[in-house]
């Protein structure tokens, strides 16, 4: 049973999603920690698909990327051009604590910085790793559902 | 008569005017041979519409002497050969060929010009190995550049000639029937079943070898990317389609039709032919290779036609035969101009790259905007979809084999929806090897540096191909124009009213059904026309970004990222995996430490020519076989090869001596 749809956020572009949010996940340099709980979230028991997320396989078809791992320097110019390939209106949620500002990777040489440093961030769900339920409710955030 | 002689005349001028060592006379050269086709064109034109003649030079030849006649059939494809040789020859200007070829050329048109003009059996051979003789000298014109070459030529050596030695046993067989070896005599030569059996068949293999009819094809996809690029034009629209002409002559005209069953075997050649062509075509990555065996493919569908031609003819369904005959030659003439015009654009493609090999090309579009603007129209014409040319003589011969049915008993309702279906098949699968072949070669971006550096052919070449591309939107839009000739031609072996008639509208007379080309361009036109406009429409309500080329965030698009025509073309290599084989081998070089770390993967595939394999390598290694054993026989020992001769000598008088 699902329960009782969620306060929708007010940001201009989470209204035109109209209650289905098309999402392209990135690594960007995560250690994959936070792709485990991801999997969870769309997987049978969390089934984020009912609330109106879908995990697609391209950033032309998508509305928002999911973003983890603090932005390694090899994933910085990705990251920037998977952003640029977005249509918009798009958002950028930061999964994770290295998605938000780094975590336990703060400081290492291979680390550009936090998501928010590369591209704007529009949601963030902090865990390391987050639990499926955090994330499961900021999805539901966005598609109001 | 006077037109045919002039061109015959200007032929051989050309080829002294070539031998001249001055340079401008080099340019002369070609002229002259456009001009001798135009005159030909125009000669051959005038004898479909009735002003046949006939001529006998008795001095001319040794033995029976040059005897020559010009019917509507014989006419037609003269015609055919002069407008290819118009085409062949401004192309060619400025080719930069060797003396020799240029030289040679004029003499292989006058020959291709002389074989549909044979009034009698020495003078038809004469002419065919005339023929041959020119062509093989054109095939192995480059064999100092390319060694590849050579073994091309052997090949089509061999089998051209093995072609006109069973003509010859034919023909003479025939001709030692009748009371003499013009075609007139043979006409009228009585002869029994049997002999009428063994010359068609003798006859029709010669006649399919020249043609490229699977299983005699072998020579086709090697000769024409030895040849030089504007030969190369002239051997597939002008040449394989004597292969047709013969057929027709010896088969319908000569012979006078014959049973029903052997129209089923030119009908099971062609449609064999029709299907194993395509599908080699659509495999292949070299272009010009691509486009010898889509010669192959549209030989096949003719000979479908001329088979059911003959059937039909067999039964006493004689209008249906002359709509088949016609779809045949009206295919021939389509093939002649949209092959003319997809090998002089290959042509040029490899004169400016230095390669034909479809996975290195790409790109031409903005560097060769004409030649890639005129492929696209040979292209559309070979795919044999409206409003090209080629669709509507395929469309022809599929009504004249749906409405076979009621007419022509259990046989043909068992043959004929069988090649409908081989036609349907084979068009499909030429879509796919067209759009492979200008998709892959012509657009994208350029896969090497030679595509890269290509620059656009002179304005001659231009020229050339844009004459053939003239040629195929006038057959594709009105191809009532060339119906007149089409029909005297036809009326010339199957005497029964005009199979097709109109002149916007064909419409058939044997059955109800009619097409107009040019309405279905216009309907089509204004669709396409229809949807951009919605599409744009559509579209200029949104706001627009522009934004890079999805690249996977990884880097710039390369050429390495394209559709390659190998692989364009693996799915369907998949689909049909049983009936091509392909092989592929892979080679893992693995370090010296570990054998888990690798050094090099190296990957080869290829997709053999099957009937190469089963039919022709056999015998050659039994050949090379029995050749090394007889080595053993000629040891250098002069007394030996004495003995030999005198041991010969005895054994041949003592059978004398025995048998009278
Ligand atoms: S937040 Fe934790 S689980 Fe996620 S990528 Fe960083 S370290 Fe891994």
């Amino acid at each position: 049973m699902a329960e009782p749809p969620m306060e929708r956020a007010k940001s201009q572009g989470m209204l035109e999603l109209a209650g289905s949010v098309q999402i392209r996940h990135v690594d960007a340099g995560s250690c994959n920690g936070c792709e485990v709980e991801i999997a969870s979230v769309f997987g049978p028991v969390y089934d984020a698909e009912r609330y109106g997320a879908r995990l697609v396989a391209s950033p032309r078809h998508a509305d928002a990327l999911l973003v983890t791992g603090p932005v390694t320097r090899n994933m910085e110019m990705a990251l920037r051009r998977t952003y640029e390939a977005v249509p918009e209106p798009r958002m950028v949620i930061a999964l994770g604590d290295c998605a938000r500002d780094c975590g336990v990777f703060a400081g290492a040489y291979g680390v550009v910085g936090a998501v928010g440093d590369v591209v704007p961030v529009d949601v963030e769900v902090t865990g390391c790793p987050p639990p499926p339920e955090a994330i499961i409710e900021a999805l539901r955030g966005m598609t109001g559902r | 008569m006077i037109l045919y002689a002039c061109a015959l005349g200007l032929c051989l001028t050309a080829a002294l005017v070539a031998l001249l060592p001055a340079r401008a006379v080099t340019v002369a050269a070609e002229v002259i041979t456009a001009l001798a086709g135009v005159v030909a064109a125009v000669a051959g034109a005038r004898a479909t519409l009735g002003h046949g003649w006939s001529a006998w030079l008795p001095d001319l030849l040794p033995l029976g002497g040059l005897r020559l006649a010009l019917d509507p059939l014989g006419g037609l494809f003269t015609a055919i050969t002069g407008a290819v040789t118009v085409c062949a020859a401004i192309h060619g200007i400025g080719s930069g060929a060797a003396r020799a070829t240029r030289a040679v050329i004029p003499l292989f048109v006058a020959a291709l010009l002389l074989v549909p003009a044979a009034d009698s059996v020495s003078t038809f051979l004469f002419g065919w190995e005339l023929m041959a003789m020119t062509s093989l000298l054109l095939v192995a014109a480059e064999h100092r550049d390319r060694p590849s070459v050579g073994k091309a030529a052997l090949w089509y050596a061999v089998m051209t000639h093995l072609g006109l030695v069973t003509i010859m046993c034919g023909l003479c067989y025939l001709a030692a029937g009748a009371t003499g070896d013009g075609f007139d005599q043979l006409r009228a030569a009585e002869l029994s079943p049997a002999a009428r059996d063994v010359i068609f068949l003798a006859t029709l293999a010669g006649f399919a070898a020249k043609a490229g009819i699977v299983p005699l094809h072998v020579w086709l996809p090697r000769a024409y990317p030895a040849a030089p690029g504007h030969v190369s034009p002239l051997m597939s629209g002008a040449m394989v389609n004597m292969g047709v002409y013969g057929v027709v002559r010896v088969g319908l005209d000569l012979l006078r039709g014959g049973p029903v069953w052997w129209w089923w075997i030119v009908l099971a050649l062609g449609a064999l032919s029709a299907l194993y062509g395509v599908l080699h075509a659509a495999m292949a990555t070299d272009l010009k290779r691509l486009l010898g065996y889509s010669s192959t493919e549209n030989m096949g569908l003719v000979l479908i036609g001329v088979g059911a031609a003959g059937f039909f003819a067999a039964d006493g369904a004689g209008p249906l035969a002359a709509l088949a005959l016609t779809a045949a030659l009206l295919h021939v003439v389509n093939h002649a101009a949209f092959k003319t015009l997809l090998f002089q654009a290959a042509g040029s493609v490899q004169r400016a790259t230095g390669t034909r090999d479809l996975d290195a090309l790409g790109g031409l579009r903005t560097r060769m905007p004409y030649t890639t603007a005129l492929f696209a129209v040979g292209a559309l014409c070979a795919s044999a979809l409206p409003p090209g040319n080629g669709f509507v003589s395929e469309w022809l011969l599929l009504q004249s084999l749906i409405h076979a049915l009621p007419a022509s008993g259990v046989a043909g309702a068992v043959t004929m929806p069988l090649a409908v279906g081989a036609i349907a098949l084979t068009a499909g699968l030429a879509v796919a090897t067209f759009v492979k072949a200008f998709g892959v070669g012509f657009l994208a971006r350029p896969r090497s540096p030679a595509a890269e550096r290509a620059a656009e052919s002179p304005r001659t070449a231009i020229c050339g191909t844009a004459l053939a591309a003239a040629a195929c939107l006038l057959l594709a839009l009105d191809p009532a124009l060339v119906l007149p000739a089409l029909t005297a031609a036809v009326t010339r072996v199957i005497p029964v009213g005009r199979p097709v008639t109109g002149e916007v509208t064909l419409r058939l007379s044997a059955i109800t059904g009619s097409i107009s080309p040019v309405l279905i361009a216009l309907a089509l036109a204004g669709a396409v026309a229809a949807v951009l406009s919605l599409v744009r429409a559509v579209a200029t309500r949104r706001v627009r970004r522009p934004a890079r080329l999805w690249d996977c965030g990884a880097g710039p698009v390369s050429a390495r990222m394209e559709y390659t025509a190998t692989s364009f073309a693996e799915p369907l290599q998949r689909v049909f995996v049983d009936a091509l084989q392909p092989e592929s081998a892979i080679d893992v070089t693995v370090v010296k430490e570990s054998a888990y770390l690798v050094q090099r993967v190296r990957f080869r595939a290829r997709v053999p020519d099957r009937v190469e394999r089963l039919l022709y390598e056999p015998v050659l290694a039994a050949a090379v076989r029995l050749g090394s054993q007889a080595r053993r026989l000629a040891d250098g020992s002069v007394h030996r090869y004495l003995s030999y001769g005198f041991y010969a000598l005895t054994g041949v008088l003592i059978v004398l001596a025995v048998i009278s």
